[in-house]
């Protein structure tokens, strides 16, 4: 499996459902080599070269660590500047921030700094392209039935993996060039190693129904071989804890300020509550490329005792954000899936979402609205807010409904995927 | 001889519009009056009128031997008077024939029963009225929304002067009895209940178009055999069977054969010696003596319990059920007659069902129009309305 991040360096959606899923898969008798670029700054003490890769006639940079994580789970780490969740813009700019030093990594969950020695941004396509052949070289030693590859800068990894071993490839598709940047931005290079992955792939997984139907129609690939596996959680002991230090209810939008996460739409539905209902504070937590207009616009429209900016949160800070919060928001435009709902409702948080969402699919306890529709958004959050009965039996039936999304079904439904795959062959 | 009861209850809510809540103490204007009218339109002549023409024809075709009865709620009535008068009529006609007994029930479908003899009682009284007015009738008989019933409910029924009670045959109440009896109130001996034999409405209700079930395709004579094998001993004397009217055009549309099925089952029955058609009233001219049958909580159609989950099963109902009741003596001060008259149209069952979690199952009955995407939509767009309400109703 070629996939992104593990503990304990886990950021964001990616690394969780690739964590989430190689344990799920283990549990269902799947054995599983983990294998993911690492651009961790602590490199030069963890990396140490493969023992048998004699014959592997690449350049120290594909040095890769190995190591047994648990039973039926091996994990590979290939030295490589790869970094998930990025267009191809905002993998420039974290090349231009790689030469300048450091790298700050933003996710919807937290932020993490890298810090790197070497001082210069390679090409995306040669940095694919090298991943591609370590695979390659790692596929020819290795002994599996099957690959799979997460998200679209692993897909040449992939195909190479594919191309080596003649054994069948699954690509999942976390998210598409689409719900990046939207219908008329969309970048073609992107696109097109989309494409190529999935062409390639004998099965696609979509983190949800939406994303499925984007990958038929925009990117033609044939229906049949699209798979819809939903993600799940991980599950955890810890507890948020309700504490709050003003008397006000308060509603949370919790996420990159950015235009795929509708952000603007919360300002305006938060105008349209606060002028019926004064005793509400808005929290937006998060920064993007949106911050600015945001602010104006709160400015303007005269709310800016009632809205409040945290910037990024991380960590223990959101989970203090949600203990604060009478209801959160998820406005998206276009989400894949979307985690962060789940963890809301597991701090017993209601949830409003919109309807553009794969993770309105597998909810029945949050209310679902169009992203557009600040009147219904506003509606939601009012009644959340004044008929206790509602948000009480949200936050009871939430919570377990969110404990009962586990990543050993979607394994399940995973290892029938890869069964089908297989006899194929 | 076995006594057959052909019942038919007609209702349909007024439906709430989209009310946000900043049109609270904005505007009062809570009814989606394009919904409301469609719809009415569309039973009028998918069901009400194709389906009285029937009855009329077979009440002609078999006189002093067919007769049924009806329960149509007043939101209904009031509804036919404003969108579609010649239902009105139809109904006028068929009462007009001495072969159609028009039953008491709520006012606006409401389910004040569950929550106290007064606001029930109102409800009460407001349909007799209304069926006063429109149809110049008297109601003996009674079949409450939904045919919730308890012992505590034939009372105040028993006290506002009606002597006959339909309801459900639920066996959690029945045990081994049979609802072919007819039974009493116990604490009011006057009242007499007649229960439905539900198996035998829902081979109707649920199964008529059911292309798995192995009885399938249901005709008349199949049916006049299951209702032949629930009596063999012939002491069972009573068969109560009563329906939705909208089964009728409706939820089976006319292509599966609903009306055929009805006018064949009603011609083979009217020929048949060992059937004769009753209407409830007609107990009372016979000298059964009822058993007594206890209810300490209450019944009603609903799904395999029988119970009131449908409409308070969930803490959404229920607070929203509380909240509407709470309103109730403000109701009784107000002068205020257009917030009066929607408080009452708040109590309709319509509303609590579109809460219901049950919605996230499997539905068991079969409800007609989606209106919510889910049941808490349902709650806010419900209180939204109520809050104003209570606003309407609080100013002098």
């Amino acid at each position: 499996m070629f996939g992104w991040e593990f503990p304990p360096h886990i950021s964001g959606g990616l690394g969780t459902a690739c964590y989430g899923l190689t344990k799920g898969l283990a549990l269902n008798g799947v054995d599983v080599t983990f294998v993911m670029p690492h651009a961790s700054g602590d490199e030069d003490e963890h990396y140490v070269k493969i023992r048998n890769a004699s014959d592997v006639e690449i350049d120290t940079s594909s040095v890769t660590y190995r190591e047994h994580i648990f039973p039926g789970v091996s994990y590979i780490q290939v030295n490589s500047r790869l970094v998930p969740y990025v267009g191809l813009e905002g993998y420039y700019n974290v090349i231009d921030q790689m030469s300048s030093g450091t790298l700050e990594q933003e996710f919807t969950g937290s932020r993490r700094k890298h810090t790197f020695s070497s001082g210069y941004g390679k090409n995306l396509m040669q940095e694919v392209n090298l991943y591609a052949q370590v695979a390659a070289e790692i596929a020819k030693s290795e002994e599996f039935d099957l690959i799979h590859a997460h998200d679209w800068l692993t897909y040449r990894a992939g195909i190479a993996a594919k191309r080596v071993s003649g054994k069948p490839l699954v690509v999942h598709i976390h998210a598409t060039e689409y719900d990046r940047s939207g219908e008329h931005n969309r970048n073609d290079i992107v696109y097109g190693m989309e494409r190529e992955g999935m062409m390639a792939a004998d099965a696609v997984c979509a983190v949800s129904d939406l994303t499925r139907n984007i990958v038929i129609e925009k990117y033609g690939i044939p229906a049949h071989k699209v798979f819809t596996l939903h993600n799940a959680v991980v599950p955890t002991d810890k507890k948020v804890e309700r504490e709050k230090n003003v008397d006000e209810k308060i509603v949370t939008f919790l996420g990159r300020v950015t235009f795929q996460k509708g952000p603007d739409y919360f300002v305006e539905t938060a105008k349209r509550v606060l002028d019926k209902d004064p005793n509400v504070r808005f929290v937006l937590a998060g920064d993007g490329d949106m911050m600015q207009h945001v602010i104006e616009r709160v400015a303007e429209l005269g709310i800016s005792d009632r809205f409040h900016f945290t910037g990024f949160l991380r960590g223990a800070d959101i989970d203090k954000m949600f203990g604060m919060s009478d209801v959160y928001v998820m406005p998206s435009i276009s989400e894949p899936f979307g985690i962060s709902p789940l963890e809301a409702m597991r701090a017993k948080v209601p949830v409003v979402i919109s309807k553009q969402s794969g993770v309105a699919e597998v909810l029945q306890h949050a209310i679902k609205v169009d992203f557009w529709d600040i009147d219904a958004t506003a509606d939601a959050i009012y009644g959340l807010l004044h008929y206790p009965a509602l948000s009480k039996l949200f936050a009871d039936k939430g919570e377990e409904e969110v404990n009962n999304l586990k990543w050993e079904n979607v394994a399940k439904k995973l290892k029938v995927i890869y069964e089908k795959t297989l006899h194929y062959e | 001889m076995n006594r057959i009861c052909f019942h038919f209850q007609i209702s349909q809510p007024f439906r709430l519009r989209t009310y946000r809540f900043f049109d609270i103490n904005q505007n009062h204007d809570y009814f989606d009056d394009y919904q409301n009218h469609y719809l009415a339109q569309r039973l009028a002549e998918r069901c009400y009128l194709p389906a009285n023409k029937m009855m009329l024809e077979l009440i002609r075709k078999h006189p002093k031997s067919f007769k049924l009865s009806f329960s149509i709620a007043g939101s209904s009535i009031m509804l036919f008077k404003n969108y579609c008068p010649e239902v009105i009529e139809s109904f006028k006609e068929l009462i007009a024939t001495g072969c159609v007994e028009i039953t008491g029930n709520t006012f606006t479908h409401s389910i004040a029963s569950l929550h106290g003899k007064d606001a029930f009682l109102e409800q009460v009284h407001l349909q007799e009225k209304l069926l006063k007015e429109t149809f110049g009738v008297k109601p003996v008989s009674f079949c409450n929304t939904e045919v919730i019933y308890s012992d505590e409910i034939g009372e105040w029924l028993g006290e506002a002067g009606y002597e006959v009670v339909l309801t459900e045959g639920a066996r959690h109440i029945l045990g081994w009895k049979s609802p072919q009896y007819l039974y009493c109130n116990p604490y009011q001996t006057d009242v007499r209940l007649l229960l439905r034999s539900y198996r035998l409405c829902d081979d109707v209700t649920l199964r008529f178009n059911d292309h798995s079930w192995d009885q399938y395709p249901l005709t008349a004579e199949k049916y006049i055999k299951f209702l032949d094998s629930t009596n063999t001993s012939g002491d069972a004397p009573f068969i109560n069977l009563y329906w939705d009217y909208e089964t009728i055009g409706e939820h089976y549309t006319a292509d599966t054969g609903i009306f055929d099925f009805f006018r064949n089952l009603i011609d083979q029955l009217s020929a048949n010696p060992n059937y004769s058609f009753i209407t409830p009233k007609e107990v009372l001219k016979m000298d059964d003596n009822p058993a007594t049958m206890h209810a300490p909580w209450p019944i009603s159609c609903s799904g395999e319990e029988k119970d009131t989950n449908e409409w308070v099963g969930n803490v959404l109902q229920q607070e929203a059920f509380n909240q509407l009741f709470k309103l109730e003596p403000l109701y009784k001060k107000s002068k205020n007659k257009e917030a009066k008259l929607s408080w009452l149209r708040l109590q309709g069952a319509d509303h609590f069902n579109f809460m219901s979690s049950k919605w996230f199952g499997h539905r068991f009955v079969k409800r007609n129009f989606e209106v919510y995407p889910s049941p808490y939509q349902a709650f806010i767009n419900y209180m939204n309305v109520l809050n104003d309400i209570k606003i309407q109703l609080e100013k002098k």
